[in-house]
């Protein structure tokens, strides 16, 4: 950790859970600092162990081993305390379908502690009137306060359901899919207004995804399978570190071309075009060397989704080869 | 938490059982005259027209006053289960990562069920007055002294099936059901047991609702002619067994409902 790294809000150290009745772990060995104010997502295919990570960390479910501290609190010793202080987006809406908009959240902020509980929006305390109205209206959910929820669209109940879980300030966020069955218009809105939150308030994103462009907007990715850690780092860095960076060469004179780029680990790329690996160069360098006029010239920029499939396939294949 | 902050947890739990209550209320009223028409009017009135000439009380009275004592702690018992049913819609969740000690969530439930079984319990008034049960304020006076140890025991009786069936909504409402019918009929809410023997007197002691509703009957009755003829038990007992009981039942249902919540 650098001197000026805020400090770790989440500390994961040989985490294992073991379900009942199931013959392998579900989160094996798994190890993660998570520092304040970071975006992090937590990627990986269905039964990767991502909702069981979160469960755990949102103190919902028990742990086999290992330790977990959460916002400086020890999960064993201070759970209480850990849930005072994170947030919590379910993979299900745990939104009270049968109430209002507004009295799901007055019920969640006497929940929490934040206001004394009141039988009515008017006799609730002022701050929580005015805290309530200017989240609605960011959210543009002002006129919808008193409608029952069960009448909302998943976009709005998505929505309120991350008011509500940023209503009691907390230090850590946690997502558990939350754009799943979202239209993309919603689910854009709703990282704008997350981001947003998340440079205003210092608020700790820990998002769980199968979604790879959501876990692309993330300061940091850690990609699970089978419940363990493949790898983790800045989507850039895996990029880079996991996917192949390389040139897809064409040129009338092709013969001449390869004698070009002798030396160097020329295949058959797309579309039958030459393809060559720039690994620790840059393509530049590789040009330099290149004599004939060229046809085709595509750099292939890998995406993170190349990364994913390339490094969960690998675990697949490994597991699969005993 | 303070102290402070758990009570407030503990009335939001209860105040928003309240509202959904008032927000199904057709529905809900509908419900809450089945159970007083079809047990105490239609079943105890028959009963009491053609099979109970020779009893020296009143059987409609008596069977108002076991089945309110009876359904106030089914309704409430009722009530509490909905934690587990709203695990399928996921709002148990949202209680569950709340900074609340699981004492207290229960406790919220076990308030907000009591008050709603209280409100439920007002149609058997409406219908053992429609059907001519006497209801003298010494009666309903009695009923009413009675009326928290049927809910705690009602409260608790939720709270450990919640337990047990935690993780199973449609198990929960069947072992509802399965608890309600043989408390009914042996406690002597309807049918007078006081001489009962062999395997059903046995089954007679093990119903905590025997106890319940013979203490509402001797707080009921008290004073008059039929004071001692209808009580089973000296009311210390039936206190004893009704608190012992109730406090067995929510110590132990707390703790394997929360266990059960987080050991998967």
């Amino acid at each position: 950790m650098r001197q000026n790294d805020p400090p770790p809000v989440i500390e994961v150290r040989g985490l294992v859970k073991r379900y009942r009745d199931s013959d392998r772990p579900a989160v094996d060995s798994l190890d993660m600092t998570v520092r304040g104010g970071e975006f992090v997502a937590l990627l990986g295919p269905n039964g990767a162990g991502k909702t069981t990570t979160l469960s755990i960390l949102t103190t919902s479910l028990n742990k086999t081993a290992g330790e977990v501290r959460v916002a400086g609190y020890d999960l064993d010793t201070h759970a209480k305390e850990i849930r005072a202080r994170i947030g919590i987006i379910f993979q299900s809406p745990s939104l009270d379908l049968r109430l209002t908009a507004e009295e799901n959240l007055r019920f969640h902020a006497s929940l929490y502690g934040i206001y004394g509980y009141r039988p009515t929006f008017r006799l609730m305390p002022r701050a929580y009137r005015d805290q309530v109205l200017t989240l609605a209206r960011l959210l543009g959910i002002e006129g919808d306060l008193c409608h029952r929820v069960e009448k909302f669209s998943g976009g709005m109940r998505r929505k309120l359901e991350i008011v509500r879980s940023l209503m009691h300030h907390p230090k850590v966020l946690f997502l558990d899919e939350p754009t799943q069955g979202l239209d993309p218009v919603s689910r854009q809105s709703l990282w704008s207004y997350l981001r947003q939150v998340q440079k205003e308030e210092g608020t700790t994103v820990f998002l769980t995804t199968h979604y790879i462009e959501e876990a692309e907007g993330a300061d940091r990715v850690f990609i699970v399978a089978k419940g363990r850690l493949l790898t983790e780092g800045t989507p850039e860095t895996l990029k880079v570190q996991i996917a192949d960076r390389y040139l897809l060469l064409d040129a009338v004179d092709r013969d001449q071309l390869v004698r070009d780029l002798d030396g160097l680990t020329v295949t058959t790329g797309e579309d039958g075009l030459l393809k060559v690996a720039f690994d620790g160069a840059t393509p530049q360098g590789l040009l330099a060397r290149i004599t004939v006029p060229l046809t085709v010239l595509r750099i292939h920029v890998p995406s993170l989704e190349e990364a994913y499939i390339e490094l969960v396939g690998r675990e697949e294949a490994e597991t699969a080869a005993g | 938490m303070s102290a402070r902050k758990e009570a407030n947890a503990i009335v939001a739990i209860a105040a928003r059982d309240l509202l959904v209550l008032r927000r199904d209320w057709k529905a809900n009223l509908a419900f809450s005259f089945f159970f007083p028409i079809a047990f105490l009017g239609l079943f105890g009135g028959l009963i009491g027209q053609n099979l109970a000439g020779g009893l020296p009380f009143n059987f409609l009275q008596f069977a108002f006053v076991g089945l309110v004592a009876c359904m106030m702690a089914q309704y409430t018992m009722m009530n509490v289960t909905t934690l587990v049913q709203e695990r399928e819609t996921g709002f148990t969740q949202e209680i569950f990562v709340a900074p609340v000690s699981r004492f207290s969530i229960i406790s919220g439930k076990i308030l907000g069920g009591s008050a709603a079984g209280l409100l439920e319990i007002t149609p058997f008034f409406v219908v053992a007055w429609a059907f001519g049960a006497p209801l003298s304020s010494a009666l309903v006076s009695g009923i009413l002294w009675v009326t928290p140890f049927a809910l705690l025991l009602g409260g608790a009786m939720g709270v450990l099936l919640s337990g047990i069936f935690a993780t199973s909504p449609k198990a929960v409402d069947q072992a509802v059901i399965m608890v309600m019918f043989p408390q009914m009929f042996l406690s002597g809410a309807v049918i007078p047991i006081s001489h009962s023997s062999g395997v059903l007197e046995v089954l007679v002691r093990l119903m905590p609702a025997t106890y319940l509703v013979d203490l509402m009957r001797t707080a009921a009755y008290r004073g008059t002619s039929v004071y001692g003829p209808l009580q089973l038990y000296a009311p210390w007992v039936d206190f004893v067994v009704l608190l012992a009981v109730s406090a067995a039942f929510f110590v132990a249902g707390t703790l394997l409902f929360a266990s059960r919540e987080r050991n998967r």
